[in-house]
């Protein structure tokens, strides 16, 4: 198996051809943050509303370097002891349990509590190495023979502490273990973060980041994508669909519907046997595209227009 | 290049991206491996290592356009047609720039024999040398340090010096002195010459200044707004006000958020303590500590938005919602004569737009105090307990009407504290109309508040009481 940074992009054009062979069709910007951050070894924020492709940019990165995923999904309340490591509590209490009865031979006739005390210490730490230890992933990531991608997926979930204990990482990727001592990583991950912007990431965080935004892509760009991801849909239908979800987000609704929702539509649509866009099959799967009871109402009002706008050639 | 990128940085920061050392030093890094090629991925390549933000990379982009554009020298109105694209070299040049003011009757000019380099250039016209000379000079005389407009001047006069201008008058002068008609038309050839380079130049410097001069006017412009009254803040500073407003509610969140969590551990909670360690035979592996409840200040705003001081209630409203980080929750409602409660507005709009619409659409008529403080009895006292800070903001002038000051008294016995601020100041307080004084009893502070730094200050001391308070 080859390792992470064995496996060279050439160029920018590279990136975005193999991005392309694996179905991730992406902007020139996408393929160049790409290209940086693996040649400079530096992670990548990526921002940008929900769906448009940030935790499928960080897997689909792994699958073209060949390298495992390791994905640290953030929540409120996340900490070391969930996203680095832990010891196993349990296994330890087994073990000595198990081995009391061996204590006699480890103390092997010791008279007194200082020689006693002297001959445990003898033995190290044996309860506190790496077989009790309980491997998050961060640990993994560092851990990984060949290097991974590390996706910390809605980082700004996370609380303002466990962005501190990032930094660490993120610069110099290793971590400090009381117990085990400083612990480097193997081979320096490819490390993708992303932020739905519900908060302001710090500074210090975003100074080691290199930023990307991924925006709703423009009309040309979706139908590249529809078409490598549902190929199956008939071209009319491709056009109809990308006008009408672009016509949509244009609108002033709660939550614009992102690409993996117009994947999803054309999905659902292919499934229905439709050939076009009419009103009747438009309101019955709405509920794909739209979230929020209010948007959809908001839509339906101007359902006749959006779908003539979006059928040009049709009279 | 490393010259060329340092002074674009200086460009981006001064369009107010903030660049540290590092950043910059990464950004070369960067530069270095993706290289000047491409100008699309160069532009992409700056944007993903320097700006951290949406609007920040809007910034950029703006910049990177101004910077790397060449348009100097692309204007020949002043300059005769010497050269002609098809005959490129310079004999043949020279023989059509004689033959066409022969057409016109005009005496030729000489051909030029001198080796001073600024006059061939300007002969041959030839821009892209020019334009690397003026670029040249412009480093020499430091044209990155311009920040003000009275600058330009001798700027310009400092890079056409750096080109040469002084041995290009002298060469002009002793062409020009002779009797031969067509070294005199030389030298006119070449006063008109000396006449397009110093527009050039001017143009080149100004655009200079357009882009490096930005940081200093801008944080003079910021200094003189903070200080400035609220409500004569002109509508087209409004973005900047918003900025100003951003960063110091930035800086006071981040103040306060980190005096909260010192406090945050407590005594063990030996319950939770015991009964998550129950697996483990009673050893104590997970041990739990009892936090105390963090008392984020709760706030209800009561914002007078009639037309005299709409502007005011404009920006506490802004400041107080930038602030969301360490207020617990904020509850406003807006007057003139009776209370409105706007939460919903902000609810479904970011905070600016929901600011505008409210002042905009709800902002009429003269203001009725006594009114609005029997709505905040009848409609909203179970909502106020001894968590809440009450701030009310007006100018107290009541239009002689009632002033219902038994309610003030109310709100006094109930609220943690009540603030009044008020955009005028202390010396004008009840006169005319004016009930300030009346009020004044019932209020933990009143306090006079008409530029934003009063405000900044203000929201400071809402936060630190609360910090000392939990």
């Amino acid at each position: 198996m080859k390792d992470l940074y064995d496996n060279k992009f050439q160029s920018v054009e590279d990136i975005q051809q193999q991005f392309e062979e694996h179905n991730y069709i992406c902007s020139s910007q996408i393929a160049t943050c790409t290209y940086i951050a693996h040649n400079l070894q530096k992670p990548v924020m990526v921002e940008g509303p929900a769906g448009v492709g940030k935790t499928e940019l960080a897997k689909t990165t792994a699958e073209i370097l060949g390298v495992p995923l390791v994905r640290l999904q953030c929540y409120e309340g996340l900490d070391e002891s969930k996203a680095l490591y832990e010891w196993k509590y349990g296994k330890q209490l087994l073990y000595t349990q198990l081995l009391k009865d061996k204590l006699s031979e480890v103390l092997d006739g010791a008279t007194g509590l200082r020689e006693s005390m002297a001959k445990l210490e003898s033995h190290d730490d044996l309860f506190f190495s790496e077989g009790f230890l309980e491997p998050r992933p961060l640990y993994k990531a560092l851990q990984e023979e060949h290097g991974c991608v590390l996706l910390i997926d809605e980082i700004d979930k996370s609380d303002h502490e466990f962005e501190a204990f990032l930094l660490e990482i993120l610069s110099e990727f290793q971590v400090s273990i009381p117990e085990l001592g400083t612990l480097g990583a193997k081979i320096k991950p490819l490390v993708f973060l992303t932020s739905n912007n519900t908060r302001e990431m710090s500074d210090a965080l975003k100074r080691r980041c290199l930023h990307l935004h991924i925006d709703f892509p423009d009309a040309k760009l979706e139908r590249r994508i529809l078409n490598s991801r549902v190929p199956k849909l008939s071209e009319n239908l491709r056009h109809e669909v990308v006008s009408f979800v672009q016509q949509v987000r244009e609108l002033d609704i709660k939550k614009a519907p992102s690409i993996s929702e117009t994947i999803d539509w054309a999905k659902t649509l292919l499934l229905l046997h439709a050939e076009h866009l009419d009103s009747a099959i438009v309101k019955d799967t709405l509920n794909v595209i739209l979230k929020f009871e209010e948007d959809i109402d908001a839509v339906n009002e101007q359902l006749s227009t959006l779908i003539k706008k979006a059928q040009p050639n049709k009279e | 290049m490393q010259q060329t990128l340092e002074d674009f940085f200086k460009v981006v920061r001064s369009a107010g991206v903030e660049i540290s050392v590092a950043d910059s030093i990464e950004t070369s890094k960067t530069i270095e491996l993706v290289g000047y090629r491409d100008r699309g991925i160069l532009k992409d390549a700056l944007a993903l290592s320097l700006a951290k933000t949406v609007e920040e990379k809007d910034a950029l982009y703006e910049c990177f356009e101004q910077y790397f554009s060449f348009g100097a020298f692309q204007n020949d109105g002043l300059l005769k047609k010497q050269t002609l694209e098809q005959k490129p070299t310079e004999e043949q040049s020279t023989e059509l720039a004689k033959a066409e003011p022969q057409t016109q009757k005009e005496q030729a000019p000489a051909d030029y024999k001198g080796d001073l380099e600024l006059a061939k250039l300007l002969l041959r016209n030839d821009k892209a040398e020019l334009a690397q000379s003026m670029k040249k000079a412009a480093r020499e005389a430091k044209i990155t340090d311009i920040w003000i407009f009275t600058q330009k001047g001798i700027n310009t006069q400092k890079i056409m010096n750096e080109m040469g201008l002084r041995e290009l008058n002298k060469e002009i002068a002793s062409i020009g002195s002779g009797d031969c008609p067509a070294e005199r038309a030389l030298a006119g050839q070449l006063r008109t010459a000396q006449k397009y380079l110093y527009q050039e130049v001017r143009n080149y410097v100004e655009q200079q200044l357009a882009m490096f001069g930005k940081t200093a006017s801008q944080s003079i412009h910021e200094e003189f707004l903070k200080s400035s009254r609220l409500s004569n803040i002109e509508k087209r500073d409004f973005q900047v006000m918003v900025k100003i407003v951003k960063k110091m509610a930035k800086r006071l969140s981040s103040l306060h958020s980190k005096k909260r969590k010192r406090k945050d551990r407590g005594q063990l909670d030996f319950r939770k303590t015991l009964r998550s360690n129950v697996a483990y035979d009673g050893v104590m592996f997970n041990i739990y500590w009892k936090s105390k409840v963090v008392d984020k200040p709760r706030i209800l705003a009561l914002c007078d938005i009639s037309p005299s001081v709409s502007s005011y209630s404009r920006f506490l409203l802004l400041f107080l919602y930038s602030l969301s980080d360490v207020l617990d929750k904020i509850d406003t409602c807006v007057f003139t004569n009776s209370l409105i409660d706007v939460n919903d507005i902000f609810e479904q709009y970011p905070v600016q737009q929901a600011v505008n619409k409210i002042v905009s659409q709800l902002g009429m008529g003269g203001s009725d105090y006594g009114n609005t403080l029997l709505d905040l009895k009848n409609d909203y006292m179970d909502k106020i307990d001894n968590k809440t800070t009450v701030i009310l903001l007006g100018d107290a002038r009541n239009n002689n009407l009632a002033p219902q000051t038994e309610v003030m008294k109310l709100l006094y016995k109930r609220a943690k504290r009540v603030i009044w601020l008020t955009p005028e100041m202390e010396s004008f307080w009840g006169t005319g109309d004016s009930e300030m004084l009346k009020y004044k009893p019932y209020c933990h502070i009143v306090k006079e508040c008409n530029t934003i730094t009063h405000l900044e200050q203000m929201v400071d001391t809402i936060l630190k009481v609360s910090a000392q308070t939990a």
